[in-house]
């Protein structure tokens, strides 16, 4: 693998600075630079592809969405096209998981790959406006996008581009969330009656995005889809951002071909550890899990796990699984919208249901009762993906949760004592 | 062709009257928000659709997929 | 077409409405109090309130057109409508023409819920208190029986009721609105504590 390059923000942006290593497709050529001059040195400006001809294209490698949920793109094309006249596209660069880095790489480093491919999927749906959605809280990203923009505009006078810069909430990238927020709503989730893909903003068919979806889209339209399936397994070609976390070191942004073994990019010590992978609504991996296991969205859907949007957590030797998780979940409860009775209540209820668990109290049960109560039953799926960590924590480390009830923790080496949980929230 | 009752979340302020109209299919949970359990059957659905207009902020939805 | 039976049905289903729309009114601050669980479910407050303004609705109706058909007193079909041009005690007939008007927006309105949206409805349905002072002052200005003293005692606790669990309704709304502020002030605490 490559050594990895510390890319900062250009001027008095602000943070963050985000290691990155250079990568051979997207993350290609990150040394010279995310200007518009240097990207075109390498890539044309995007063609003019009939709709039909990207759908296929999609298809035939089966571009999935990079934002978590891994939806097909080309369906989602198909039903914004399907929908209605007047289409919207909108690129998601929001990254409300605050221990992902990915999108805020490919802003300091490739935007205009991003935005390439968001032109070219604008072309196709006949819409001229590109909207671009920036994170609230990493500034340095945000002055970086919007520089790209306005490179953008000099080369191209037909596509307009709209910026919108979401609130620093962990549910903020959410995609009706993003809608309401380009509405000049609050931006925060509402029920869900159709997806955006059909009834978005202003009513129109709205492609919504991930900002390395779009990437990987001008990818396979500049490199064709045989080069693009170079990379990858034949199942599923290509190849994806992860952010790797761990060992104390600054989290680390790297390109990864699908199919490529854990044992490839983790430590021994990490493969053998709990991992949380997929983020803050990932799930856990057992001790010694991802040694039988590739980067692929198949494989690990089969180990029970997912992907996510490519982060991956390995903890430190001395840190608890079942500790980590009640701060994850703590930190979830306190960035609920508060809008829906089930979330609004569960997680800070479920919170304190995997604090007392870590503290010693055996009340893994009612951690797990809480979890299948909350899921499902909200606007979003914030409460669904604080669930999952749960219970994939509850499923891995069930030796680890029952030592605590006794009164150990094995990962810090300690007693514990069992206080009183007071009710904190 | 299922029909099912569907909540709008934001809009819900457990108040409860569903699940007084629709025991059947409907239960509360320990904050007093809706639990609904399946679909709506065929001889359900006059009741359901009483529910749904019951609901004091129209959270309750009946849809057809 | 004239007769003490007109008049007698004018001013009985006036009377009968002062009461029955008090008890609608009523019926309504209560379906909004409380959640299931009680001993009386919740449903049954806003479906008697349902049914019974339905029921005054038609005894209005009954009420109008003995007063246009009457031919003791002038007063013109469209003068149900519009609150202009009244020869008979326009004042008063006026405030009770107002009322008609409100009431025919109240039940439109809430025959049609499902498909307004929520915010709209609510908004509308407030002016359902309106409607019932402009019917009491009707009342009490136009009404024959206004002087006395059995109309007098009804129609003060009437008042008294309706002002009572308006009160309350209000005081319930601030309580709720307090609530949402200290939870939110709460939230606040738990969110920086949480921290990334």
């Amino acid at each position: 693998m490559s050594a990895a390059v510390l890319v900062r923000p250009a001027g008095d942006g602000g943070g963050p600075v985000v290691a990155v290593r250079p990568g051979a497709h997207v993350l290609r050529d990150v040394p010279a630079g995310p200007s518009l001059a240097a990207h075109r040195r390498r890539t044309p400006p995007p063609p003019k592809l009939p709709l039909a001809d990207l759908v296929a294209r999609v298809r035939e490698v089966d571009v999935r969405g990079r934002g978590g949920a891994g939806f097909p793109f080309a369906t989602k094309l198909e039903a914004a096209a399907g929908a209605g006249r007047r289409r919207e596209v909108v690129v998601n660069l929001s990254e409300g998981e605050p221990v992902s880095f990915k999108d805020a790489a490919l802003a300091l480093t490739r935007p205009h790959l991003v935005l390439d491919g968001a032109v070219l999927v604008a072309r196709a749906l006949g819409s001229r406006v590109v909207h671009v959605v920036l994170p609230g809280d990493r500034p340095g990203v945000a002055a970086a996008v919007r520089r790209a923009v306005d490179e953008r505009g000099r080369e191209d006078r037909r596509t307009r581009w709209r910026v919108h810069r979401a609130a620093d909430r962990f549910v903020a990238g959410q995609a009706h969330a993003v809608v309401e927020l380009m509405s000049g709503r609050p931006n925060l989730p509402v029920t869900a009656w159709q997806p955006v893909a059909l009834h978005g903003y202003r009513g129109r068919p709205t492609l919504l995005s991930n900002a390395e979806t779009f990437a990987h889209v001008a990818l396979l339209a500049g490199a064709g889809a045989v080069a693009y399936a170079g990379a990858g397994t034949d199942e599923e070609p290509g190849t994806r951002l992860l952010t790797l976390d761990g060992d104390g070191e600054r989290p680390t942004v790297t390109e990864v071909p699908h199919g490529t073994p854990w044992e490839d990019l983790l430590t021994d010590d990490a493969l053998d550890g709990p991992v949380l992978v997929g983020g803050y609504h990932g799930t856990w991996a057992a001790p010694g899990a991802l040694r039988g296991l590739t980067v692929s969205r198949t494989a690990m859907a089969a180990a029970g796990l997912s992907l996510g949007a490519g982060v991956v957590l390995p903890l430190s030797p001395g840190d608890c699984p079942v500790h980590r998780t009640a701060a994850i979940v703590a930190y979830l409860a306190g960035q609920s919208a508060r809008r829906c009775g089930p979330c609004r209540h569960g997680l800070p209820a479920l919170a304190d249901a995997v604090r007392a668990t870590d503290r010693g109290l055996d009340v893994s049960a009612r951690a797990g009762e809480l979890a299948g109560l909350v899921t499902g039953r909200g606007a979003c799926a914030h409460p669904d993906g604080t669930a999952r960590t749960v219970t994939s924590m509850l499923a891995a480390y069930g030796d680890e949760v029952a030592a605590h009830a006794g009164g150990e923790c094995g990962y810090r080496r300690s007693s514990l004592v069992a206080r009183s949980v007071g009710r904190g929230r | 062709m299922s029909t099912r009752l569907r909540v709008d979340w934001p809009s819900c302020r457990g108040r409860g009257l569903c699940s007084e109209v629709l025991p059947e299919l409907i239960s509360l949970d320990e904050w007093g928000y809706p639990v609904v359990h399946d679909d709506v059957p065929p001889e359900l659905l006059g009741l359901a659709r009483e529910a749904a207009r019951t609901c004091p902020t129209l959270a309750l939805r009946l849809v057809t997929r | 077409m004239t007769g003490p039976f007109l008049w007698y049905a004018n001013r009985g289903t006036g009377v009968v409405l002062l009461v029955l729309l008090t008890v609608t009114a009523l019926l309504g601050v209560l379906a909004t109090h409380g959640a299931a669980g009680g001993r009386v479910p919740r449903f049954l407050p806003q479906a008697v309130h349902r049914t019974l303004s339905l029921t005054c609705a038609a005894l209005l109706l009954a009420h109008v057109t003995t007063a246009v058909v009457d031919e003791y007193v002038d007063i013109r079909w469209w003068q149900v409508l519009l609150p202009v041009g009244a020869t008979y005690r326009p004042l008063w007939l006026g405030l009770g023409t107002v009322a008609f008007d409100l009431v025919l927006v109240v039940v439109a309105t809430s025959l049609l819920r499902a498909r307004l949206p929520h915010r709209a409805w609510r908004t509308l349905h407030v002016s359902a208190y309106a409607c019932w002072a402009l019917s009491v002052a009707h009342g009490l200005g136009i009404g024959t029986d206004a002087g006395s003293p059995w109309a007098r005692r009804t129609g003060l606790v009437c008042v008294a009721a309706v002002a009572l669990a308006g009160a309350a309704r209000l005081a319930g709304l601030g309580l709720t609105r307090w609530r949402r502020a200290r939870a939110t002030a709460a939230d606040a605490l738990l969110v920086t504590g949480g921290g990334r």
